[in-house]
């Protein structure tokens, strides 16, 4: 079995773990579809060696597409999500297009301050995006035959749409375009010298992770029916890239570990301790003096220690990008 | 009238942010460390002025100590655990740094509430000026002046005194400052100490015009990434020019159009972006 196949086997098997492990049906769905944002924005950190901060704009607008067309129009549920992921992309190339024209921590602050434009932009615009309370009263219409009203029942659609989305995710890295990608993350010159339309690329890069995560922000404002300011604010950038490294940036199974911990955990802290980010702070640090590699990178050490443990054949599919040798430039 | 006065609302801003901007600037310029936690200390400088205020303490001496109770705090932060992640990429700068400012965030929550609060603006400039039909709060004009005051004071420092000279030198190589026998370790130490407190100043000369709570740490550290990407990194000239940009533009938006003031900001720096990628004044 390849790793691809490996990873989309481990992916399956939280799909249908969690259900069995969790008792609400809106927690396990939270953590499909964090997952999704997560592995998009792996893409753009992991494959393409793109720090973006702004994946909350991308979640956050793919809420209100759907919100909106759910609210004003009959399209059905299927049409609301393609707008969403259409919104997503069309927003993601502009963001990336503006983006990549400075590189290095000059691209993150500008994708940090892309995200406060748009999070003022819904703010502002108080009579389209309901401003600080949201948007209220989001429907939830039946997909086909298939009623999405009870908990599980959408958590069913989440997962068959997380997996297929995983699936085309893998493809898109494993293609000769992923492969591009990785060239540019690794020496962006020696790709550039070879003749790839490296801007292309990377602007392409974002048009695919915006559309998943405009997907992901459109089944978050259903699944909780409320398209929330706070789904495109600063924290939600913030928060979807956290979920990326303290995963792993090596492959996209890792996201999905990462979206897990980060929404169990998060859920778990938060009703004991509402100052639980005191700690996630805390972890974040921990994370990035020993575990750099993430939670995958742990797993892989665990897999290792283990008696029978099969040498490789789990590694990550592509080098950790983040080496501690290398000299910073790599964002 | 009300241009003129916004325009002048709009100086004192845009000298704050400025302050705010120089720093994160400086810090990036010797140590090529993105400072996601500079907002942090703008909340720390002005959070502390707060509690001492409320404390019954004079404002003046809340706002000569907080800033160097911010560089202290620094200065620790940097030797203790920051020094250790230079050689990582910049994804780890910035990961250490977003947890630095997330504890710090709920610290000033669990210290003070979420809710936050006002500082009351000193007595003896607690009154307006009059000139003609001109109408101005005293404490504002205070603000402009000790802003500017401290521009030229910083500017002095690092064109006209060896700590600058060796900031300077240490921005275009590292090793070769070492290798003179300067102790780079400390200048770092100081010059981020340095950059943390011209933040925590910010914050602390802000609260008694805006009040404090907890979530203004994020709001400042997007101005300071604007003002920079504007005015260009590792520039002085240009967080100067870019910082009163900014602040004049948000000052007078706020007349044209109050809730769209702080969009326009942002904008605005697109509109720089697809300009002049490099920003007004920037070098690479």
């Amino acid at each position: 079995m390849n790793r691809a196949s490996l990873h989309f086997l481990l992916a399956a098997l939280v799909a249908i773990a969690l259900p069995l492990f969790m008792r609400s049906g809106t927690l396990a769905s939270e953590v499909l579809i964090f997952a999704m944002a997560a592995a998009a924005c792996n893409l753009l950190l992991g494959y393409t060696g793109l720090l973006s901060f702004g994946q909350g704009i991308f979640f956050g607008l793919g809420s209100y597409a759907a919100g909106l067309t759910l609210l004003h129009t009959s399209l059905p549920l299927a049409l609301a999500l393609v707008l969403s992921a259409i919104t997503g992309a069309v927003v993601a190339t502009g963001v990336g297009w503006l983006s990549i024209r400075r590189q290095g921590v000059y691209f993150v602050m500008l994708t940090l301050a892309f995200s406060q434009f748009f999070y003022f932009l819904a703010y502002t615009f108080k009579d389209i995006t309901g401003g600080d309370n949201g948007l209220l009263n989001i429907p939830r219409p039946a997909i086909g035959p298939f009623s999405l009203g009870e908990s599980w029942a959408y958590y069913a659609f989440v997962a068959v749409l997380f997996l297929l989305l995983f699936a085309a995710l893998q493809r898109v890295a494993s293609s000769t375009f992923g492969r591009t990608l990785l060239a540019v993350r690794d020496n962006e010159e020696r790709a550039r010298a070879i003749g790839f339309p490296v801007r292309n690329f990377k602007i392409t890069a974002f048009a695919i992770s915006g559309a998943v995560t405009g997907l992901a922000g459109a089944l978050h404002a259903l699944l909780i029916g409320v398209a929330p300011l706070s789904n495109i604010d600063y924290h939600m950038s913030e928060s979807i890239l956290i979920m990326t490294i303290i995963g792993g940036t090596g492959n996209l199974f890792a996201s999905v570990l990462g979206a897990g911990f980060y929404v169990i955990v998060s859920d778990l802290l938060s009703s004991i301790w509402p100052r639980w980010l005191l700690l996630l702070g805390g972890l974040l640090i921990v994370v990035a003096l020993f575990m750099q590699k993430g939670l995958w990178g742990l797993l892989e050490r665990l897999v290792e220690a283990l008696p029978m443990g099969r040498k490789s054949s789990i590694n990550s599919s592509i080098e950790s990008p983040i080496q501690p040798e290398s000299e910073g430039r790599g964002i | 009238m009300i241009y003129l006065f916004q325009l002048v609302n709009g100086i004192g801003l845009g000298m704050l942010y400025f302050l705010l901007a120089v720093g994160l600037s400086i810090i990036f310029g010797l140590l090529h460390f993105v400072n996601f936690a500079h907002g942090a200390f703008y909340l720390l400088g002005a959070y502390f002025v707060y509690d001492m205020t409320e404390r019954g303490l004079n404002f003046w001496a809340a706002l000569l100590v907080a800033p160097f109770i911010v560089a202290g705090l620094a200065a620790l932060t940097e030797s203790v655990l920051l020094r250790r992640i230079y050689h990582l990429p910049h994804t780890f700068h910035i990961l250490v740094t977003v947890g630095l400012a997330l504890m710090v965030q709920e610290l000033v929550i669990i210290l003070w509430g979420p809710v936050g609060g006002n500082v009351s603006t000193p007595g003896a400039l607690s009154g307006v000026l009059m000139l003609g039909d001109f109408i101005y709060p005293q404490y504002r004009l205070f603000v402009i002046g000790l802003t500017l005051v401290l521009a030229i004071g910083l500017w002095w420092l690092l064109e006209g005194t060896r700590l600058g000279a060796v900031v300077r030198a240490g921005s275009e190589s590292t090793d070769m400052v070492s290798l003179l026998g300067i102790d780079i370790l400390r200048v770092n130490t100081a010059v981020f100490a340095l950059g943390a407190g011209l933040a925590g100043l910010a914050g602390a000369l802000a609260a008694p015009i805006r009040g404090v709570e907890p979530f203004m740490g994020v709001e400042a550290l997007g101005i300071a990434f604007v003002v920079v990407v504007i005015g260009g990194m590792g520039s002085y000239t240009g967080a100067l020019i870019a910082g009163l940009l900014v602040g004049i533009v948000q000052s007078i938006m706020t007349t044209l159009w109050p809730e769209g003031a702080r969009l326009m900001i942002y904008l605005g720096m697109g509109l720089v972006i697809l300009t002049m990628p490099r920003g007004l004044l920037g070098r690479a």
